[in-house]
């Protein structure tokens, strides 16, 4: 900030400096959507934000008030639109919560493989989507190749390749077919070469290196009293995942796996290049889960009998309440229903990790370049469609 | 030149009438090179990230590849309806890209691709090309100041800030051969490298200083990792965000033949010019000399490709510690050293 300091802002001269004000967004390249940041500006550093959100939202969680609780699987695919899988099951443990039934084995283990595909899905959008931020176009491509794959394969059971809405309270919407397993497991391989390319392509290079280390630091403390979650939460140190300290399917209990933190490698803990480093290693975590969770898939039933009558007349849950929480690629999705004995809920909350994890942004930003502006954007992965709803 | 006034003259014209004929037909002829060797650049720029992002690029307009793909967009370019922002400064913005494409233009006169295939034979040609290169910054901040929009001003005072710091270290880094072979003019160059080998590998100092200009030039030509002032993730497109149609494409233009000349300066000071082998040359057939030099101009501009296809962008404060911290202190370096290796005479790798 001294830079600040040695401008002087006097509108009585002939010439004088002030900032400027400078609207980044809602159409914008790197705003990842329609968020709106307005900036001021001395030169190029940023000396204040706010943010401005709410250009898409649908009010989603108003819809969940006036439809049935299976009619809103499909809504939640819209909120964090790039992990459509995660957020169904999020739901769908939130009203299993609420009746309080239990998926059958096959669909928790069908549940798990198809979450972590779409994890890994949705951490290479962020990561294509952060070299672009950062000026190199190459890596979104590479990216996008093995979403498609991962498309695909999702696409056989669920018969949708962006908006599932596969995960059903009470189980999956159709059973996986045969040779799918196989065919994940073969994206596996791949997967881990391909990993390697990514990194010998962007996360080593030592202009991205120079660009995201040591910029946007959120320390512990800071990370903690803003309730962030998920890779950015990570980043800083803490290690909290759900999926290991509150497991919330039942395999996830037997199943091995690491909870990569931030270990500020380049530079200071919590940096843009920590959160970006543990999303690329949340990729490989996840690819060891399925790994393990392909060959363990048991035969039986992928939807709870008693559940199935859902299809035919809307159900009617007991008067209660039910919040669950769930360990999404961008933090916890949490959903909080309120039942009253009617067909829908009269509450419906949302929990989003992209909006809770975009309220750091404006402490990020002021005393920093509008470079590193877009590049503490990217690294804090936020989906608009989620931040709004 | 000469030869072309001779020609005009021996047609019966007189004086200024057969000068003007021979200027106005190296101006059109230049002015179709350059156009459609932009084109080919811009089809061989979109080949080159297609492939090295695993995509194929253009494949359906022509037959072959997509090779009409920049006719097509240029046809294309041409029918926009051509917008000027009601609150810019409409004359500023309707000759910034004018005095962007002359500054880069006039530097091809300068350029010799054979023994006497050049139009102009300056005594200062090495000057004259980075001197007149400059004036693009000029119309950059014209189009940026003109556009009334805060994206590109940001664009055009970065590429202000960039253009002006980058020429000291190019500048610098061209003494050192200019100071080797005792002349600005382009032609000797040639000569100088046609006996004593390439000057990259002349001596060690003359090496550095061809990665010096090279880098320098990525940066002169806005070319990534130093495309600040059009940095799409930032800038939206920087000081032409707000030109479309013709004006825009005038532009683009100029970016390609700017990376041609920084190519050109490059193959020609550092890279034996027209002399195939690295050890000297001067027997290869005359006519072959300008097919060898553009290959390697097009060998350059393909570097300047997979470059900007492959590394992320540097930040603005990086760009300046870059140039001022690494590249001009080496640059003098580099400059002194050449200068003691002269002094003390010890001559080439090849002489």
């Amino acid at each position: 900030m001294e830079a600040l300091e040695m401008y002087t802002v006097d509108p009585n001269d002939d010439v004088y400096t002030e900032e400027l004000k400078l609207n980044l967004g809602p159409q914008h390249p790197s705003t990842h959507g329609v968020l709106r940041v307005e900036l001021k500006v001395d030169g190029e550093i940023i000396t204040a934000s706010r943010c401005d959100i709410g250009y898409l939202h649908r009010c989603a969680e108003k819809i969940g008030e006036n439809v049935t609780y299976l009619q809103f699987t499909p809504y939640t695919d819209r909120m964090d639109y790039l992990a459509s899988m995660n957020n169904n099951l999020a739901w769908s443990l939130t009203v299993e919560k609420l009746l309080g039934v239990e998926a059958p084995e096959r669909a928790q283990w069908i549940r798990v493989i198809v979450a972590e595909l779409n994890r890994i899905a949705s951490h290479l959008i962020a990561f294509g989507t952060y070299g672009i931020d950062i000026g190199a176009n190459t890596p979104f491509f590479y990216a996008f190749r093995e979403r498609e794959s991962i498309m695909a394969l999702l696409e056989r059971p669920s018969g949708a390749r962006m908006l599932y809405n596969y995960v059903h309270p009470g189980g999956v919407a159709h059973d996986i077919e045969d040779g799918w397993l196989e065919d994940v497991l073969a994206f596996c391989d791949e997967f881990e070469m391909r990993w390697k390319e990514y990194n010998t392509l962007l996360s080593h290079n030592a202009i991205f290196i120079g660009r995201t280390a040591n910029i946007g630091v959120i320390p512990k403390d800071m990370a903690l009293d803003y309730g962030l979650t998920g890779p950015v939460l990570r980043a800083s140190g803490v290690s909290w995942d759900l999926r290991r300290d509150v497991p919330y399917l039942a395999p996830y209990d037997d199943l091995e796996f690491d909870v990569p933190v931030g270990e500020g490698t380049h530079g200071t803990l919590g940096d843009c290049w920590d959160r970006y480093w543990v999303r690329m290693r949340e990729m490989m975590e996840s690819i060891r889960i399925i790994r393990q969770a392909c060959p363990r898939v048991p035969a039986g039933p992928f939807m709870d009998k008693a559940m199935n009558r859902m299809y035919k007349t809307p159900l009617k849950p007991e008067p209660g309440e039910a919040y669950m929480r769930c360990e999404n690629p961008r933090g916890e999705l949490g959903f909080y229903v309120v039942a009253e004995g009617g067909t829908s809920p009269i509450r419906c909350r949302t929990r989003a990790p992209s909006f809770c994890n975009l309220s750091v942004l404006d402490a990020l930003l002021p005393g920093t370049m509008i470079a590193d502006g877009v590049a503490i954007i990217g690294s804090l992965d936020i989906v608009l469609g989620e931040v709004d709803r | 030149m000469t030869s072309l006034i001779a020609f005009f003259e021996g047609l019966g014209l007189e004086g200024v009438l057969a000068l003007s004929a021979a200027y106005a037909l190296c101006i059109a002829s230049l002015l179709g090179f350059i156009t459609v060797y932009a084109m080919f650049a811009i089809w061989m720029e979109r080949k080159v990230a297609a492939h090295i992002q695993v995509r194929y690029g253009p494949m359906e307009t022509g037959a072959w590849h997509g090779w009409a793909q920049s006719v097509a967009d240029a046809v294309k370019l041409l029918f926009k309806e051509d917008l000027i922002p009601p609150e810019g400064n409409k004359f500023l913005f309707w000759i910034a890209p004018a005095v962007v494409f002359c500054g880069v233009f006039a530097g091809f006169i300068a350029i010799p691709f054979a023994e006497g295939m050049q139009i102009v034979d300056l005594h200062l040609g090495v000057f004259f090309i980075m001197a007149i290169a400059s004036v693009e910054v000029i119309g950059v901040i014209m189009a940026g100041w003109a556009s009334n929009s805060k994206y590109s001003l940001f664009g055009a005072v970065r590429e202000a800030a960039q253009v002006v710091s980058y020429e000291i270290p190019a500048a610098t880094a061209l003494l050192v051969p200019i100071l080797v072979v005792g002349s600005f003019r382009l032609g000797d160059f040639n000569a100088f490298q046609a006996d004593h080998g390439w000057l990259v590998l002349y001596n060690p100092f003359l090496t550095v200083a061809a990665l010096i200009y090279f880098i320098s030039s990525l940066a002169g030509c806005k070319r990534a990792p130093f495309d600040l002032p059009e940095a799409e993730s930032e800038l939206v497109s920087g000081f032409h965000t707000e030109y479309s149609g013709m004006r825009f494409s005038f532009f683009f233009l100029e970016e390609y033949a700017s990376m041609f000349v920084a190519a050109a300066l490059t193959a020609t000071l550092f890279f034996g010019g027209w002399n195939l082998f690295p050890w000297g040359g001067g027997w290869e057939p005359a006519p072959l000399a300008p097919v060898i030099l553009i290959s390697k101009i097009f060998f350059f501009i393909f570097v300047q490709m997979w470059l900007r296809w492959t590394l992320p962008r540097l930040r603005v404060d990086q760009v300046m510690a870059m140039g001022y911290k690494y590249l001009v202190p080496w640059a003098f370096v580099c400059l002194i050293g050449a200068a003691w290796f002269e002094y003390m005479g010890w001559g080439g790798l090849f002489s």
